[in-house]
């Protein structure tokens, strides 16, 4: 009886802190931004006040905000924009990250401890400083664009500018986000048996087939797992776009900034970081429903 | 653990003697602010921004303990109106008579029983003048940020503002309407201007364009006329091969009147009322116009200030403008949140096409 | 062993080339003698000079360090009881609440710390916002490193040490806790290592006059670039390097966490 007494209390002792705490600054905001897209902006920003202040300001809730969201294409614009622009990192990502994390999974034991620190040492920067070394590399005035527009003059081509472009925040995305790919992706290469590669070898399936057939479907589960990881960040960032970005590459992240920081629109910002978490749970729920299913059928 | 403590113990000894000035970037000189902690022995600590709305937005995002803020007078007109702001005591501030006379009693605050003029810009063009020269193109008119036949010829060298009220004022005044005009038609014609000129341009850009055009990157720029002058200089002292000059667009331009106005959060008032008299003595206020070539509405200051400034060229009309150009130029009123948002949508859209 | 093909070889090589060649770039231009930071022009140590007497930088970074300190011993509280009463008693819905904070964009939760502070709690943004929006968004990973460890160990001595009498606190304490330790270690160090390099909740947490060093990075390269960023980029790298490497030192499951 004590022991179970014992066992309840020891059981709140661990689960209530963790949870209060994310509860109090975790839940709780969040739900204040959805009660936030429901209300009007503040004359002066900020938001107005739910309760009637008495002096004719606007109060109370509405419905102008999520009206205003599909007043115009506009903005659904920008989403699809960043689901494009996410997929393409992701993308790329994958195709750089897979002879990597191959190639760590195939090494020898003693060597994949060093070849996994030096994915992960980039990390070792800010990723602020990992994006601004693009800005040097990817000048005007610096040896690649130059020797590309040399190389595109002599052709007779209009020059390129390589920074402030889709090209330059794509370049910045893939490398911000390269490692979250390789880390999951060897975990799971790691774990393949060689002697499934050895069995098929004998079947008489060449190279690409063993790959294809063998190695390819089961590390599916890293795959969604490293997209994942590449995905979402790249769809709610703002900073790349900002510093890399040129005259076209806003992005949701942008858009949400702005609204906080830049126009005084909180309940708008609310609205579109509403919709954006919504985007998000779905991808997140199709991801693991993919990988039920994929359960399942084997 | 232990140091530690002694960190936090630091932080609470320093807040007590300490001025939270809240200011656009590069906008004040080390010098003088070295001189005003040494003269008060307290500590001075900055903090930037890069546009107005930018300031307006963290302010009504929670942003306080700010003393003293620099923003331009739309700005101090919406911070009047929402009572964010502490009435200046005159009494404190003897050097006040140094003002002149025409940058008193501005729009936003009849009367300055809040703010006071710090020094003004104006929004203009900023360029590498022999890529221009070599060009052959005007360098006096907006048509050169908005004209494709100009644009054609400057495609990805040209930055501009990454502001929505000052590239869209710059698009009214090349239209012909006042940059206070609200008409939602004549707010689409300027959208579709910059709508049609925007594939040539390079990037919207707050503030590194100073350095794009020392480097030599960017030849063109719509900006303010105090980073011209640092581009300007830049240039000159890094021995580039060539020279950005600048100049008022003769359709009109934004003049910015930057104050300095005391937050209600701040908790040394008393020290920013110092800072404000101290930054109205000719030789403090002349150090800004010297470092950053910003125009001064100072009339002691006149005697400090770089003779340079004063021998007639397009810069230096940009600084201290003649009366004539003076009536081209307009100061930006403030919007209600409905403009706002009808401005947003189409900002939104000008990134985005 | 079975041989890798030369092309999967080059590939590798060609990405991990990529991964480097920028942070080398970084380095390179800290000693650069130009303040424009565009073309290389001659070798100089003023850029450290220039940094060392920086008072801003300096106080962003001792702001930073307090903030990275205090936030990690909360979130390593918080997350190890996480942790253990993920693996013991596996309520779904904690593993939820510990792991959407962590999976979530970073500006969501950035925003809604926002509007929370200045709407609900009335907060003046500084120190205090910064430091819990950094507990938050650092339990998850603390948790995941603890129970990584948890998982590969061996319940028998648990229930050994119930057997032979201890009480839930004795277990913890003698048995328990001494095992996990090395990833709770691990663990606070990564959470250290993730506040000292947050940027974009800081940006929406940070209040008057509490810069933090990656803040200050940010208006620098906004607004007028210095290669008095290569050189405090530089000296961060050599800091975080250090701390990655001890924390993988101090537990395996530093580096699956980490991904």
């Amino acid at each position: 009886m004590a022991s179970q007494r014992g066992e309840r209390l020891t059981r709140l002792g661990a689960t209530a802190p963790p949870t209060l705490f994310l509860l109090a600054f975790f839940l709780v905001p969040a739900l204040i931004v959805v009660l936030a897209s429901f209300q009007f902006p503040g004359e002066f920003g900020g938001l107005a006040p739910l309760a009637d202040p008495g002096d004719g300001r606007e109060h109370g809730l509405t419905l102008e905000n999520i009206q205003f969201f599909f007043s115009d294409f506009l903005f659904t614009e920008i989403f699809l924009r960043s689901f494009v622009v996410a997929a393409e990192s992701t993308l790329i990502c994958l195709v750089m990250a897979y002879p990597v994390a191959w190639l760590i999974a195939k090494s020898p034991k003693q060597h994949r401890d060093f070849l996994v620190l030096l994915v992960i040492l980039p990390f070792a920067s800010n990723f602020l400083i990992r994006v601004y070394a693009w800005m040097i590399i990817l000048g005007p005035q610096a040896a690649l664009a130059r020797t590309l527009n040399g190389v595109l003059g002599a052709f007779g081509f209009e020059p390129v500018s390589l920074l402030f472009s889709p090209f330059a925040v794509l370049v910045g995305m893939v490398y911000v986000h390269l490692p979250f790919m390789i880390l999951p992706l060897y975990t799971n290469l790691e774990k393949h048996d060689p002697l499934l590669l050895d069995a098929a070898q004998d079947l008489g399936a060449n190279a690409w087939q063993r790959f294809w057939r063998v190695t390819w479907p089961l590390s599916l589960p890293g795959v969604f797992a490293g997209s994942a990881l590449v995905f979402i960040p790249v769809l709610g960032m703002f900073a790349i776009p900002d510093i890399l970005g040129g005259t076209r590459d806003m992005l949701i992240g942008n858009l949400i900034k702005d609204q906080f920081l830049g126009v005084r629109d909180w309940p708008f910002g609310a609205t579109l970081s509403i919709v954006l978490t919504l985007c998000v749970l779905a991808l997140a729920g199709l991801a693991a429903w993919a990988g039920k299913a994929r359960r399942t059928h084997a | 653990m232990r140091w530690l403590l002694l960190l936090c113990l630091a932080g609470a000894a320093h807040a007590a003697d300490t001025l939270y000035l809240y200011n656009w970037n590069n906008y004040i000189s080390d010098a003088s602010v070295a001189r005003f902690e040494a003269q008060c022995g307290c500590r001075v600590v900055r903090d930037y921004y890069s546009d107005n709305e930018e300031m307006l937005a963290k302010l009504a995002a929670g942003a306080s303990g700010y003393d003293l803020l620099v923003p331009t007078g739309n700005a101090v007109e919406a911070l009047i109106r929402s009572r964010q702001l502490r009435p200046l005591d005159k009494s404190r501030l003897p050097s006040l008579k140094n003002l002149k006379p025409e940058f008193l009693n501005a729009f936003f605050d009849p009367g300055n029983r809040y703010s006071v003029p710090y020094a003004y810009t104006v929004t203009l063009l900023g360029y590498n003048i022999e890529k221009l020269a070599a060009l052959n193109l005007p360098t006096d008119t907006w048509a050169l940020i908005f004209e494709p036949r100009y644009l054609a010829k400057l495609k990805g060298r040209v930055t501009v503002l990454d502001s929505q009220r000052e590239l869209i004022a710059a698009a009214m005044r090349y239209l012909g309407y006042s940059v206070n005009d609200r008409d939602a038609a004549k707010w689409n014609r300027a959208r579709d201007l910059i709508l049609r000129a925007k594939p040539y341009w390079a990037a919207f850009n707050a503030s590194s364009y100073i350095k794009e055009l020392t480097v030599g990157n960017i030849w063109l720029a719509h900006g303010y006329s105090s980073d011209m002058f640092q581009a300007r200089a830049d240039a000159k002292k890094a021995g580039r091969p060539f020279h950005i000059g600048y100049s008022i667009p003769k359709e009109g331009a934004v003049l910015a009147l930057d104050s300095m106005v005391l937050h209600k959060t701040g908790r040394s008032p008393e020290l920013a009322l110092r800072f404000i008299d101290f930054m109205l003595e000719g030789r403090n206020s002349s150090e800004l116009t010297n470092l950053i070539g910003s125009g001064n509405p100072n009339r002691a200051a006149m005697r400090y200030i770089d003779p340079e400034f004063f021998q007639a060229s397009a810069d230096n009309r940009a600084i201290f403008p003649d009366a004539s150009t003076l009536g081209r130029l307009e100061m930006l009123r403030d919007l209600d949140r409905r403009q706002r948002r009808i401005l947003n949508r189409l900002w939104t859209e000008i990134k985005l096409r | 062993m079975r041989r890798l093909p030369v092309w999967l070889k080059l590939a590798a090589a060609a990405s991990f080339a990529f991964l480097y060649v920028p942070l080398v770039v970084v380095v390179a231009y800290s000693f650069n003698d130009s303040r424009l930071n565009a073309e290389w022009v001659g070798f100089t140590l003023d850029w450290y000079r220039v940094l060392f007497g920086d008072k801003e930088m300096q106080l962003a970074a001792r702001n930073s360090l307090a903030i990275a300190l205090v936030a990690s011993l909360c979130a390593t509280f918080f997350g190890t009881l996480a942790g253990l009463a993920i693996h013991r008693y596996h309520p779904r819905w904690l593993v939820l609440l510990v792991i959407t904070p962590v999976a979530m964009p970073e500006i969501l939760l950035g925003v809604s710390l926002l509007v929370f502070f200045i709407q609900v709690l009335h907060l003046t943004l500084g120190l205090v916002s910064v430091v819990l929006a950094h507990i938050t968004f650092s339990i998850g990973f603390v948790a995941i490193v603890v129970r990584t460890r948890l998982a590969g160990m061996d319940e028998s001595l648990f229930e050994a040490a119930r057997d032979l009498g201890a009480s839930p606190w004795q277990t913890f304490r003698l048995v328990t806790f001494p095992l996990i330790l090395p990833a709770v270690v691990a663990g606070f160090l990564m959470a250290f290592t993730l506040s000292l390099d947050d940027f974009v909740i800081t940006f929406f947490t940070a209040g008057v006059g509490v810069s933090t060093l990656p803040l200050q990075i940010y208006s620098m390269i906004k607004i007028a670039v210095t290669p008095e960023v290569n050189a405090i980029s530089t000296l961060l790298m050599l800091l975080t390097l250090l701390l990655v490497v001890a924390a993988s030192r101090m537990d395996k499951g530093f580096m699956k966490g980490g991904g």
